[in-house]
């Protein structure tokens, strides 16, 4: 058997899991309920929070997605500090009525890293949207993040999210994910 | 509606109106199909997006599947995307670089050239059966402007630098100030459920909707600011054969919106110098300024932010939106990173400002389906009496660049081609300057 990385990553607890999993629904709690100030909080400060758009090719023609590319996310805090801000203007109509949304977070799995304060944790939030009179869109992000211990507390630090979609099938992407 | 059908029926220059039911109706939107889409010269790609022999990329002229693709003499040809035994698309991928595509149905193959190839099991034809040649994807004509790749299937249709005419006084200082353009890797695909026309007629003159709609998406830009005042003064419309550019003469408006002040200084120090020295002052103040552009019929951009797309009809209640960024070649990585970004921020899906964008061109669309709703006119009669002639501008100019000029001359270039049964019939309705005419 070789030892590639994925058979080397030492599984977590099922403390470090139980944790980790409640920071995930507190997040998405967070999300749901527009609280983005206090969202911002359980960020680092050097958070990159991407989210890759990938063209649909041939297996043959397989490329990964990269930061170089045109992304849908590709934030770092000044970048998400904009996109709430824009909620806090007073002049967002189109998020007056606001909108409704269910993160649910699923499929979660915690490894260690080589570094002792940073978790790797896969996740699926699948995000149910609805707004306006009867407009309702679903979107499914396979989640790759690293979680980092800041004083005691768990942050999140990096978060990938692969898209179910080739063509975005909605009109505006008004969700973090 | 029959072929006999006066399209120009359905907008009024002199009231100033143009009537709901062309974002609407089934029959009007498969008279643009035939009308607008198969005759118009239409965006296929970029040319850095396909740089190498082999390299494709799949698109749509109207909703006719295309598959643009380069060849190994550097050139493009593009051709649809349909088999012609069956009809199945034989290409499923948005792009990539391949020798030759092979239908998944019975296996039929065909080269990078569009023509037919070996049949899978070929010997189960008899000799005679079928002539390759004859029974190869239709294909298109395929022109380019300044990196711009574009297609139309109709043969007698005008020259791409004559559909282009005059506008290209102003292209020219987008996609030549400083060398040869390129799109960031990459683009996003998405719909909107709204008319295609909405898309492109914000972009083609709507700079009225900024100050009010965009009010939050430019704060959150511009660490709380807000647009000026609008100014009236030196700023135009100015339309050429449906397309539109409307703009201020400030400068920098529009590099503002994208939020980088590295982005802003290579624009005052590097591309301003560098538009002046080519193309005179006026135009290195118009580029940057608070501006948008529309290309007759589905494409547009905006200089100084960089996005670059175009409306995709999918039926008459949706549209189909690509988005692109275009840098210059020669601009350092890190400037080029820092309009992509600048772009995804505003011009995107998930972008501060594009967000509210959509939510209105639906609103726009979907109102339509009440009966007596879409009876009603829409109101485009602002600035109407503000027409110009401006010694350096070429085109239909109108003073101001809160009007809705370039939005009825769009919509009257519409009507033209709605109603034309050949090129004969579509009038040059602006004084060209800079381009000859056929006719």
């Amino acid at each position: 058997m070789t030892n590639s990385p994925e058979q080397s990553a030492t599984p977590a607890s099922m403390e470090l899991t139980f944790e980790v999993e409640q920071f995930l629904y507190k997040e998405a709690r967070l999300l749901d309920t527009e609280e983005f100030h206090e969202w911002l909080t359980i960020l680092t400060d050097d958070i990159h929070y991407w989210m890759p758009y990938r063209y649909q090719r041939y297996r043959k023609n397989h490329v990964e997605p990269t930061v170089n590319d045109t992304s849908y996310f590709n934030d770092d805090m000044h970048n998400l500090k904009r996109r709430v801000l824009r909620n806090d203007t007073g002049t967002c109509w189109s998020e007056d009525p606001a909108t409704r949304t269910s993160h649910v977070i699923s499929n979660i799995e915690v490894e260690h890293t080589d570094n002792p304060d940073e978790y790797k944790v896969y996740s699926l939030t699948t995000v149910n949207r609805n707004m306006n009179e009867d407009e309702e869109h679903l979107m499914v992000g396979h989640r790759t993040d690293i979680l980092r211990r800041v004083n005691g507390q768990l942050k999140l630090a990096k978060r990938k999210i692969i898209l179910d979609q080739n063509i975005f099938m909605n009109k505006s992407l008004n969700v973090f994910l | 509606m029959s072929n006999n059908t006066d399209y120009h029926q359905f907008i009024d220059n002199e009231e100033g109106w143009v009537d709901r039911r062309i974002f609407w109706e089934e029959e009007i939107y498969e008279q643009e199909l035939k009308q607008i889409f198969a005759k118009s010269w239409q965006f296929i790609a970029h040319d850095s997006m396909i740089p190498n022999a082999n390299d494709f990329y799949t698109t749509y002229m109207g909703e006719d599947g295309v598959i643009g693709a380069r060849q190994k003499d550097g050139s493009v040809r593009v051709f649809l995307n349909s088999c012609p035994h069956r009809g199945n698309k034989f290409c499923f991928a948005d792009e990539g670089n391949t020798r030759s595509f092979i239908c998944n149905y019975h296996g039929w193959s065909f080269g990078i050239d569009g023509k037919l190839g070996a049949l899978a099991n070929e010997h189960v034809y008899d000799e005679g059966d079928i002539d390759k040649e004859k029974w190869s994807p239709k294909q298109a004509r395929v022109e380019t402007y300044k990196g711009l790749i574009f297609a139309t299937f109709d043969q007698e249709a005008p020259s791409l630098d004559e559909w282009l005419g005059d506008f290209r006084w102003y292209l020219d200082m987008m996609f030549d100030n400083d060398g040869e353009t390129e799109f960031i890797d990459g683009g996003i695909k998405s719909y909107v459920n709204a008319n295609w026309k909405f898309g492109v007629e914000n972009f083609i003159g709507d700079a009225y909707h900024a100050l009010w709609n965009h009010d939050s998406g430019l704060k959150a830009m511009n660490n709380g600011e807000g647009f000026g005042p609008a100014v009236t003064e030196n700023s135009y419309h100015a339309s050429v054969n449906g397309h539109g550019w409307e703009f201020g003469t400030d400068g920098y408006a529009d590099v503002v919106i994208g939020g980088s002040e590295k982005w802003l200084n290579y624009v005052r120090d590097i591309i301003k110098p560098k538009i002046k020295d080519k193309y005179g002052e006026l135009r290195s103040n118009i580029f940057g300024s608070l501006a948008s552009v529309s290309l007759f019929p589905n494409i547009s951009f905006l200089p100084g932010i960089q996005t670059f797309r175009v409306w995709l009809p999918r039926g008459p209640k949706k549209l189909e939106l690509r988005i692109f960024t275009i840098v210059n070649k020669n601009m350092p990585e890190e400037i080029k990173q820092e309009i992509n970004n600048a772009c995804m921020m505003t011009f995107n899906p998930a972008g501060v400002l594009e967000m509210d964008d959509g939510e209105n061109w639906e609103g726009n669309t979907q109102v339509n389906k009440g009966f007596l709703t879409r009876q009603e006119k829409l109101h485009y009669g602002c600035g109407i009496t503000r027409e110009i002639e401006h010694e350096e501008l070429p085109g239909i100019i109108y003073k101001g660049q809160f009007n809705d000029a370039n939005q009825r001359h769009f919509y009257t270039r519409w009507a033209d081609l709605m109603n034309a049964d050949s090129w004969d019939d579509v009038p040059t309705r602006y004084k060209p300057r800079h381009t000859k005419t056929t006719k």
